[in-house]
């Protein structure tokens, strides 16, 4: 046995590992903006100035009656719900034998200043509902809404109920009496909407994107790197898994100005959905309306949409079948986490098939 | 490798700063979300951003004068033809359902003058 009491500084094999792994966690996130996301092939039935309506292949014929209309929120990109194989709930419908269609609302531009969610939701929704009936031959569809697309989805079917056989929410926030950091940071006299909408045609999309990550800055601007080199030493890491999430969570779209202005004045600071005042094209948007079987589903640690947000809808439906699922998780981790597999998705299509 | 090297031996510098994060990131998060969430932080925020508004506005504004004297379109000009081929898709499209309501109306009436 040698002993010694020589300290090296710095410890040359440490460091050398260290720069292997700080290397390789350059290349995880600079390849991210190459990882190849939404490959669940698909089909284009229906556009409108930026918005695309997709049809999913299926191997067969639907094994289910009632087609599903996926509605997506306007600052996120599609693919979070085809995120790559084996972590996509558009994948696991499809498997399911459902057939699964897709908005997909794109990028807007400068042009789009005056696109608001009212015409987003009277005259983009409907057009797209009625590719949907001619190209399945059915009268009505499943409408699941995820976040700011429930949202869009509920205002839909409250107009619209004919078209809508159910109604699926997911992480929808609709009342916003309560609605956490989020209302406090655009609260009336704080947030300068018009100012912002005034100089920005479409608001950047790193404005949300920024107020998100707000919400819990160190697990977001820290904890992510953390974790990522924590992992990159565990030989069986699915890079590549890792790399979809971190582009899809960095990959920000632009607001149309119009359709940004209405969701901060009309649904957060006014509330008018939740206190039945919200019209749009001279319509009354009231979710007493809704008629449909509901099924609203909440994530537990959702810091987005908190809880007191989306529960209203169970409560003030006219459905006599409505019902809410409350899963362990947050806003984004409940639909393409690790458990999402085997919690939100297995549910959803079981809720499905009981209501086809 | 004594028992003596492997305590001379340096710490990896990443285990410490791992061990302060798993330590205290609890506690951060915290003290950041009790500071966010107060009505002074908002406030703070929001005079920040309409500073920051500002300040873009005006890069706009002479950026579009600029642009104006060179006769060169900015980018209000071409977004104004965008818009203008928005609004013609949304009148094609109001006639595509001003059509599928005849179309229907017609099938209907030859359903009931066929019953």
């Amino acid at each position: 046995v040698t002993t010694s009491t020589r300290v090296t500084w710095p410890d040359p094999e440490s460091l050398w590992s260290s720069n292997d792994r700080a290397l390789d966690m350059a290349r995880a996130i600079l390849g991210s903006a190459d990882a190849p996301v939404g490959l669940t092939p698909k089909e284009l039935i229906w556009r409108k100035n930026k918005a695309r309506l997709y049809r999913y292949v299926r191997p067969g014929p639907a094994t289910h009656q009632t087609p599903v209309f996926l509605i997506l929120p306007l600052i996120n990109r599609a693919y979070i719900l085809d995120l790559r194989p084996g972590a996509s709930f558009v994948e696991f419908l499809v498997g399911e034998g459902f057939d699964v269609f897709l908005i997909d609302w794109g990028t807007p531009g400068d042009e789009d200043r005056g696109l608001d969610i009212t015409t987003l939701v009277t005259r983009y929704l409907p057009r797209a509902a009625k590719a949907i009936q001619k190209a399945t031959g059915k009268d009505q569809m499943t409408a699941l809404g995820y976040c700011i697309g429930g949202a869009l989805a509920t205002c839909f079917t409250a107009i619209h109920p004919e078209a809508i056989r159910n109604l699926v929410l997911l992480t929808a926030p609709l009342d916003f009496a309560d609605a956490g950091q989020f209302g406090r940071m655009t609260a009336r006299d704080i947030f300068p909407v018009d100012q912002l909408t005034a100089t920005f045609p479409t608001v950047p999309g790193q404005v949300p994107d920024i107020g998100s990550k707000l919400l819990n800055p160190i697990a977001n601007y820290v904890g992510t790197y953390q974790r990522l080199w924590e992992r990159l030493g565990d030989p069986d890491f699915d890079v590549q898994g890792w790399q979809a999430m971190y582009r899809w969570v960095n990959d920000s779209v632009p607001f149309a100005g119009a359709a940004f202005r209405q969701w901060i004045v009309e649904f957060y600071q006014e509330n008018r959905l939740a206190r039945d005042t919200l019209e749009m094209d001279e319509k009354p948007v009231r979710l007493a309306s809704i008629r449909c079987p509901v099924l609203n589903i909440a994530a537990s640690r959702d810091q987005i949409a908190p809880r007191a947000t989306t529960s209203i809808v169970t409560n003030r439906v006219g459905s006599e079948d409505a019902s809410e699922i409350l899963i362990e998780g947050g806003h984004v981790g409940i639909v393409v986490g690790r458990t999402a597999s085997q919690n939100l998705w297995p549910r959803v299509g079981i809720w499905l098939t009981e209501h086809d | 490798m004594s028992k003596t090297e492997e305590a001379s031996r340096p710490p990896d510098a990443f285990e410490i700063w791992r061990q302060l994060y798993d330590a205290n990131e609890q506690a951060w998060s915290a003290a950041l979300e009790q500071a966010m969430g107060s009505r002074e932080f908002g406030e703070s925020s929001g005079k920040l951003l309409e500073t920051l508004l500002a300040a873009q506005k005006s890069v706009r504004e002479s950026m579009r004068t600029y642009l104006e004297t060179m006769n060169v379109p900015t980018r209000e000009d071409i977004a104004r033809l965008g818009e203008l081929v928005v609004g013609l898709e949304e009148k094609v499209d109001q006639l595509g359902d001003r059509l599928d309501g005849i179309e229907e109306a017609l099938r209907t009436k030859r359903g009931k003058a066929g019953t």
